[in-house]
């Protein structure tokens, strides 16, 4: 082949992308903010994450028992990358392409998978999201890989209820699943952690099916702590596995974690995510201005970006992007005036704005003046509730639930316990969230000409997805603290 | 106006389509052309031309993205006027640059008994694209679809001209790597 016909073949690429180069524009991340960003993850990493790594790296499939009298075996966690790099000089590497190339086909291959969790991610937003005036957010993305582990130790129409929630066939194939998501979404580099984790917690005094518990490390990379449930020790094992794995970020919910003395099993998952903007926003734009919240208008500092944005427009909001180094994006809806936030929470048309489709008119690419509050949101949600409005009924009762797979030992388990917590904050750097999801089974008795003024100051709905489109977390602000 | 407007005027067969073409998309579609013609007045008239064929091609085309449409016209015509214009000469043009770091991932022969299907070469860079990380995609396309200089594309994305030569030189090498793993022996 000639150069000339390369360059005339080049001529046909996807003019998506020719129109997105066509705008591109890289702005130099100041010194002193790119520092600032490295040194704040550094101390999340050697304060909290850190612990993650020794807990990790102990030889993975083993047995070890401590002084506290926990029994534990280590699920074997991919290596971190280059981790003695900078955030810079880490993007500018062959460590990066290397690992990006891997990270990019992996994510490729779950994209596909996204599809078949709309519904899941949906109907868990309606059941978690919505409320009157309190802000709300979850992790849709790690509740689901919390009832996947649930699916596992549950049999019959207990499991098929389950199955039903996630909308997976059967288990082999949402097992499958949960792995390629798994992989998909852990990241560990100088430039974005994404880092989950699962475990399970099990009594001393119980036989479980070994195969069982074997599936749920292999899949679901599930580390397993034996020991007496309700004991100190175990509980104050409990929370520090959780903090290490959420960076610290739901103290205030793991405090009073505790394992009740009935409990044969309780599933344990989690995710922390520290993302940076692809482009930062200026420090200096931010300004102090009026968010119309739910509760009243309240002061809040809003960061302020002007830029060509892929922009979606339903009947019900205004929605735009903005993207993540090495990850997703983080996507805001603005309800149209008149249109209450709640009602986006369960609409497909959200879903439809995660990805962008150029034969889809809603799209356009014009250029736009957003105005985002800095913000913090948290929550704890019980889950057993919207567990059942999903559907899993048998796994609530004792007379009903068929948890075999897990022991022989036990009968008339059920599901005692489901609880969620999880976080998020953005700033003019990017994006820091954790969650938890907690399950526990008892013995009884979730060049434009248009220019776009996007305005978040009043309620709105975000998603935050990964690079494979997986709804990492989603929450409503109501309200910005003053 | 916007895009979807100046595309039915198009189709209405109203001349204004024109007007409003140049006048939204006129400068753009100078700057790709400037980029592979050395001379203002060949670039002008791959320009004029664009609209004429603009015209032609709109309806039965409704393009979705009006510049990359618009753009890709120019692109062609102005490489037409190159080939034309250089079958003789060659030599200190910008373009001429491009085309000696594209021999980088090719052969340079005539291969008319090739394999493979030109719009399976195009899905393969296309392919290779989406793995790259944005902003090296968009440097890539900067320099081969756009033929911008190296120091223009050094200014667009806050590099120093050596960083951009180094990954253009990094990204050549990849997707001939690449191209040739998947069978496209070019």
């Amino acid at each position: 082949m000639r150069k000339e016909e390369l360059f005339e073949a080049i001529e046909d690429i996807d003019p998506g992308s020719v129109n997105k180069a066509r705008l591109f524009r890289k702005r130099r991340r100041p010194l002193w903010a790119a520092a600032a960003a490295v040194a704040a993850c550094a101390a999340l990493i050697i304060g909290t994450i850190g612990g993650v790594m020794t807990m990790r790296q102990k030889a993975a499939g083993s047995s070890v028992k401590t002084m506290s009298g926990i029994t534990t075996v280590r699920a074997a966690y991919p290596e971190p990358v280059a981790q003695t790099l900078s955030a810079q000089a880490f993007m500018e590497s062959d460590e990066h392409w290397q690992w990006w190339q891997a990270y990019h086909d992996q994510a490729s291959g779950t994209e596909g998978l996204q599809s078949g969790m709309t519904a899941y991610n949906l109907s868990l937003m309606a059941q978690l999201l919505v409320s009157d005036r309190e802000n709300t957010v979850c992790s849709p993305l790690n509740t689901y890989i919390a009832f996947a582990m649930l699916a596992e130790v549950s049999g019959g129409r207990t499991r098929q209820q389950v199955l039903a929630m996630l909308g997976a066939d059967d288990i082999g194939t949402l097992r499958s699943q949960v792995t390629a998501l798994w992989e998909s979404n852990y990241a560990d580099t100088p430039v974005l952690k994404s880092l989950l984790a699962n475990s399970v917690w099990l009594s001393s005094d119980v036989t479980y099916h070994e195969d069982t518990l074997k599936n749920l490390a292999d899949h679901y990379y599930a580390s397993a702590f034996s020991g007496t449930p309700g004991s100190e020790a175990m509980n104050e094992a409990l929370r520090k596995w959780t903090d290490d794995n959420t960076g610290g970020l739901l103290s205030d919910y793991t405090k009073t974690m505790a394992l009740d003395p009935d409990t044969v099993l309780e599933i344990l998952s989690t995710i922390y995510y520290k993302a940076m903007w692809r482009e930062d926003f200026r420090e200096e734009n931010t300004t102090q201005e009026v968010f119309h919240g739910t509760a009243g208008d309240t002061t809040a500092a809003m960061m302020h970006k002007t830029d060509m944005m892929s922009v979606y427009r339903s009947d019900k909001f205004l929605s735009t992007s903005l993207g993540l180094s090495d990850s997703g994006a983080m996507h805001f809806f603005l309800p149209n005036e008149g249109v209450d936030v709640n009602e986006l929470v369960s609409d497909p048309a959200v879903m439809s704005a995660l990805r962008y489709d150029s034969a889809d008119s809603r799209w356009s690419f014009p250029e736009v003046n957003l105005t985002v509050p800095k913000f913090k949101v948290s929550g704890k949600t019980d889950l057993l509730e919207a567990v059942r409005a999903l559907g899993v009924t048998d796994a609530l009762d004792p007379s009903l639930s068929d948890f075999t797979p897990l022991t022989a030992d036990r009968e008339n388990l059920y599901l005692s316990k489901a609880e969620h917590a999880a976080m998020i904050e953005i700033d003019e750097y990017g994006v820091t969230g954790a969650a938890y999801t907690e399950l526990a089974l008892a013995e009884g008795a979730a060049e434009p000409d248009e220019v776009i003024d996007l305005v978040l100051d009043r309620p709105f709905l975000f998603v935050v997805t990964g690079l494979d489109g997986s709804v990492l977390f989603a929450g409503v602000v109501r309200n910005i603290d003053a | 106006m916007d895009d979807d407007r100046i595309v039915q005027l198009y189709w209405d067969r109203n001349e204004a389509a024109i007007t409003a073409s140049s006048q939204k998309y006129g400068a753009y579609c100078l700057a790709i052309a400037r980029n592979i013609l050395s001379d203002r007045l060949d670039a002008e008239e791959c320009v004029n031309d664009t609209w004429l064929r603009a015209w032609n091609a709109m309806p039965p085309h409704r393009p979705s993205l009006l510049a990359a449409f618009l753009g890709k016209i120019t692109r062609h015509l102005s490489f037409d006027r190159y080939k034309k214009l250089h079958r003789e000469k060659r030599g200190g043009h910008q373009l001429d640059a491009v085309l000696d770091e594209l021999a980088e991932c090719v052969s340079g022969a005539d291969d008319t008994e090739r394999q493979w299907e030109a719009k399976a070469l195009i899905e393969e860079i296309n392919r290779f694209l989406f793995r790259l990380p944005e902003d090296r995609r968009y440097l890539f396309i900067r320099r081969y679809w756009y033929a911008d200089s190296i120091s223009q594309i050094a200014g667009r994305m806050n590099m120093s001209v050596n960083q951009v030569s180094v990954i253009l030189s990094r990204l050549r090498h990849r997707l001939k790597d690449d191209l040739i793993e998947r069978g496209f022996d070019i």
